[in-house]
């Protein structure tokens, strides 16, 4: 009998998360000198208790970024006309950079609707069909975060992303799909599964690279991935009090060449992405504006 | 065993006679008219064809056709304040700048101008978006017309596997995103994919919009696979002063001995990007009114 190592490199997404903060704390201090502090404001509705450490985490990494964060709490009885007024007035505001709808949100508030209300230029959360349509057309500017992120942590690997080839499993308009244009843009040859594909496993043999973002633990097994590829897990699940991936971890790590954690890999490069968020919007806000200003006649 | 050939024309025609059904019926029951507003800039003759043509087959399915020609040095001011003159007309439902434009004008400024709303052609970033996030868009004729044949083909497309060659704005991805929302397991390849024969090799379905001749060659497909070509490319003529034969990205001789069904070149695709652009005005008129969605016209 032999030991069976681990021959997976584990990425670490605490590192990667870190250095992309160093770069936003010092284009958030290049903005803050020209009088453009980056400011998000979060917006929570109803029973704020299951996002509070969520919204907690973004703002002590906001905070440490030099961006400055406001989070705001609205009663569950808040009507959608009024959230959307409310975002309305948020759009208008000058001094707010970047708007981030937490969730859940209660039953009767619709998320695309809301959405759908935050200006494109200030979608730090790159939720808005235009953020999409601009990934679609390979023009990235604010891309939504976990899909960002998932895509910025396979660019940090010793891989030839021209030519690859990448499954993603998972079609979710937020996640997989992104993911499946962001690499294709990247010149890769990317397959999308989902719960009616017929042979996943054929298709994550066939991959160099393999995002998982389904939502089930250990949905992906050492046996589905050829020897050495890189497998990205964007799996957040709760499973005996404790947090994993989509990914089996222990059968994965023998086969892989490159695997990210749960926690640890994708979850803090995605909070690292919306901070990037909010410094590109507030730069994109300000060219705007003084883009604006340069064309007014006095 | 010889594949079908699926019959372009007859299936455009069909799709046409169904679009003024369902116009004639808007009229009696509403008293609307889909309009659709066609933007000609300068004189290139084949653009003046396909205007003219548009014009033609829009009248016969009962819409309003509204023509525009402006000269090919016209301002962007003018061209846009046209635009949005028909952006508010409640009498247009739908409105296309025939591309290419001279080359002081921008097509993408062009399409954002557009109200996504009559986007018909659906080229704006809205629509790829609102497509993307499984919303409400108008969708690119050309995909939709191959969406509405291989559904016509294969009934549920849910879990098959389908290739897509080409990864362009206009066709590839969103004839991407429409087999996913199909439930298709897709894979999108382009000119940087390593071993697309590999990838042919396991498709259900394939659709190729590449626009290089004959480049997907019959022993790449899988026996019984349906075969979407998009291609139309005019091959150097045989003889001096000959034309050219058109053909499409798969070599349809040898992939007709194996696939199941294939569209022809000429004959295939391209009769039904005309019949799609009139079920997209439709299908925008029944929004604008808030009238329920034209069946079996749309994505």
């Amino acid at each position: 009998m032999t030991d069976r190592l681990p021959r997976a490199a584990i990425i670490d997404g605490k590192a990667i998360g870190a250095k992309i903060r160093a770069e936003v704390a010092e284009e958030a201090a290049r903005l803050s000198g020209q009088g453009w502090t980056p400011r998000l404001v979060s917006v929570s509705v109803g029973d704020t208790a299951a996002a509070e450490l969520y919204v907690r985490n973004q703002q002590k990494q906001a905070e440490g970024a030099g961006v400055a964060f406001e989070a705001r709490s609205y009663p569950q009885e808040t009507s959608l006309e009024q959230l959307i007024g409310i975002l309305q007035g948020l759009n208008h505001d000058p001094r707010v950079n970047g708007i981030i709808i937490q969730r859940p949100l209660p039953a009767h508030i619709p998320v695309k609707a809301l959405q759908k209300a935050v200006h494109p230029l200030k979608d730090v959360e790159g939720m808005h069909p235009a953020s999409i349509g601009n990934i679609v057309y390979n023009d990235l500017a604010l891309g939504p975060c976990t899909a960002v992120a998932a895509v910025e942590i396979l660019k940090t690997l010793p891989l030839k992303i021209e030519g690859l080839d990448v499954t993603v499993i998972g079609h979710s308009e937020i996640v997989g799909k992104p993911i499946a244009f962001l690499m294709m843009g990247l010149g890769a040859t990317v397959t999308v599964c989902h719960h009616m594909t017929r042979s996943v496993a054929m298709h994550s043999r066939a991959a160099d690279a393999v995002f998982v973002a389904v939502g089930k633990p250990g949905l992906v097994t050492g046996d589905m991935i050829k020897p050495g590829a890189a497998v990205i897990d964007i799996g957040i699940n709760r499973v005996d009090g404790k947090t994993v991936g989509d990914v089996d971890f222990a059968s994965v790590a023998e086969v892989a060449g490159w695997l990210t954690p749960v926690p640890g890999g994708v979850g803090p490069v995605t909070v690292a992405t919306l901070m990037k968020n909010a410094v590109l919007a507030t730069r994109l806000q300000m060219e705007h504006y003084r883009d604006a200003y340069a064309k007014t006649d006095i | 065993m010889t594949a079908k050939i699926i019959d372009g024309k007859a299936f455009a025609a069909d799709v046409r006679a169904r679009v003024a059904e369902q116009v004639a019926a808007m009229k009696a029951a509403h008293g609307i008219t889909p309009g659709l507003a066609v933007v000609l800039v300068g004189e290139d003759p084949a653009s003046q064809v396909y205007v003219r043509s548009k014009g033609e087959k829009t009248r016969e399915v009962g819409m309003n056709s509204f023509e525009y020609k402006l000269p090919a040095d016209v301002p962007e001011a003018e061209l846009y304040a046209l635009i949005d003159k028909l952006n508010a007309d409640p009498q247009v439902h739908g409105i296309l700048c025939q591309f290419p434009v001279p080359p002081h004008l921008s097509e993408r400024d062009i399409i954002a101008r557009i109200s996504a709303e009559k986007d018909v052609d659906g080229l704006s970033v809205i629509n790829a978006g609102r497509l993307a996030t499984g919303q409400k868009a108008m969708v690119s004729c050309t995909p939709l017309g191959c969406l509405m044949m291989l559904r016509d083909e294969r009934g549920d497309l849910s879990g098959l596997d389908a290739v897509v060659i080409g990864r362009s704005n206009l066709v590839g991805k969103p004839m991407g995103q429409l087999l996913l929302r199909d439930n298709c397991t897709v894979t999108m390849t382009h000119s940087r994919t390593r071993d697309l024969a590999e990838a042919i090799r396991r498709a259900d379905i394939v659709v190729a919009a590449v626009g290089v001749p004959e480049m997907v060659k019959g022993d790449w497909i899988k026996p019984g696979a349906t075969v979407i070509d998009v291609g139309m490319n005019r091959l150097p003529p045989e003889e001096e002063g000959g034309k050219g034969r058109l053909v499409g990205d798969v070599d349809f001789a040898a992939a007709k001995e194996v696939a199941g069904a294939i569209t022809p070149v000429p004959g295939g695709v391209g009769p039904m990007t005309i019949a799609c652009l009139l079920a997209n005005t439709l299908t925008a008129t029944c929004r604008a009114n808030g009238l329920p969605e034209p069946e079996g016209l749309t994505a």
